[in-house]
């Protein structure tokens, strides 16, 4: 098994943090790719964030309250080792739809 | 999750004659329950996307196997910026809506059939104009929820002058309610702060009054413990409560004016309220 980290992704217009309203699944559970993780606060408007993964939930940062800052470290998954998506392997599933684009922090993209 | 069809439209039936240029969309569910449609209306200076899509409530009613219809208001996200002041009533904008929800394939309420008719959920200026959309449309709309709803006006009570002089030359604004109003309105790129002073100024013209005709269909109030603006939300129980309909409230611990959307609590209770 591999863990794979996602950083707080680009949230658009501008914005460079958000606040942790609630997390919608905890560690230890296991979530599909887009089922909601976690619902933020930006200065703007209020969001649910899709899962960029399938897989365990092993951490996830920030409790309800506290701002992370676009780039810090968000979730992190354990997944097996052939979909880890570590750079030189090609994850096996299709391309997601995605409403907000995460990349690993290992990825390249 | 279900992701169902979707199909999109900039809407082209005028009421008026002149063509506000509103974006229609039609969320279809994965497989349908054969429940009347959803409407919703989204905030001042909001947008479908931010107030429904991001929120996670399409994906939300499309799992509860709901049809959802959605709509930009005049200025808002992917719709036209009229330069008419007359695209922008509220009375005009309900005319439109049913126009749009009417199009969509929305049919007044005939009993014992639960296809026909609309459910309407609204959030904040959004549920003023439910609330209207509701008194005026009896034969049609079957429920109603509003988020953070307000008895008062924060709209009309909008300092225009104030904030027309604050783009012109930098003049602080006094009134706190007319600075966060105009902030919220400068921030979005995608919406444009002509338009947004043009709503202003035709709210202003017909500014909300509850009492003047109040919904009879059932109705779910729900507000953030710590929106400021929804303190009047009693009130609104009690007017539609004496025109003998439902009334159901809840309040979200924790939550405010601008973060109650995406709670789990608000959208689990809407479904269940309108799922009959």
């Amino acid at each position: 098994m591999a863990e794979i980290s996602f950083p707080l992704p680009d949230l658009g217009e501008g914005l460079i943090e958000a606040t942790v309203l609630d997390w919608l699944v905890e560690p230890g559970q296991q979530v599909e790719r887009n089922q909601p993780i976690v619902e933020l606060e930006t200065t703007k408007s209020a969001l649910e964030l899709p899962s960029p993964q399938a897989g365990k939930v092993v951490r996830i940062h920030g409790a309800p309250g506290e701002t992370i800052n676009v780039g810090e470290p968000l979730i992190v998954f354990e997944v097996p080792d052939d979909t880890a998506g570590i750079v030189g392997t090609v994850p096996k599933d299709e391309a997601p739809k995605r409403r907000v684009r995460l990349s690993a922090v290992l990825d390249e993209d | 999750m279900m992701t169902g069809r979707h199909t999109m439209e900039q809407h082209r039936h005028t009421v008026e004659g002149t063509d506000p240029g509103l974006f229609v969309e039609v969320h279809e569910p994965g497989t349908d329950a054969g429940l009347r449609p959803v409407l919703l209306i989204h905030g001042f200076s909001s947008s479908t996307k931010l107030n429904w899509v991001d929120s996670g409530w399409i994906t939300t009613l499309q799992d509860a196997r709901r049809r959802v219809i959605t709509v930009d208001l005049p200025g808002h996200g992917r719709s036209h910026s009229p330069e008419d002041q007359d695209s922008y009533t509220p009375s005009r904008i309900r005319a439109d809506l049913l126009q749009i929800v009417t199009d969509a394939g929305a049919r007044p309420l005939r009993d014992g059939d639960p296809s026909t008719g609309l459910d309407v959920i609204g959030y904040s200026l959004g549920s003023r104009l439910a609330w209207e959309f509701g008194a005026t449309q009896p034969d049609l709309v079957h429920r109603i929820v509003l988020g953070g709803p307000s008895s008062a006006d924060p709209l009309a009570a909008f300092d225009l002058i104030a904030a027309q002089r604050h783009l012109a030359d930098g003049t602080p604004i006094e009134d706190a309610s007319t600075a966060g109003l105009l902030k919220m309105a400068q921030m979005l790129p995608s919406n444009n702060l002509f338009a947004m002073l043009s709503l202003i100024e035709a709210i202003k013209g017909e500014p909300f009054d509850p009492g003047e005709a109040a919904p009879h269909m059932p109705l779910l109030l729900v507000a953030g413990e710590k929106d400021e603006r929804a303190t009047t939300m009693p009130e609104l129980a009690s007017l539609a409560g004496k025109r003998g309909g439902m009334v159901e409230t809840l309040v979200i611990p924790g939550r405010t004016h601008n973060n109650v959307i995406t709670s789990r609590a608000f959208k689990e209770a809407a479904v269940q309220f309108l799922g009959v």
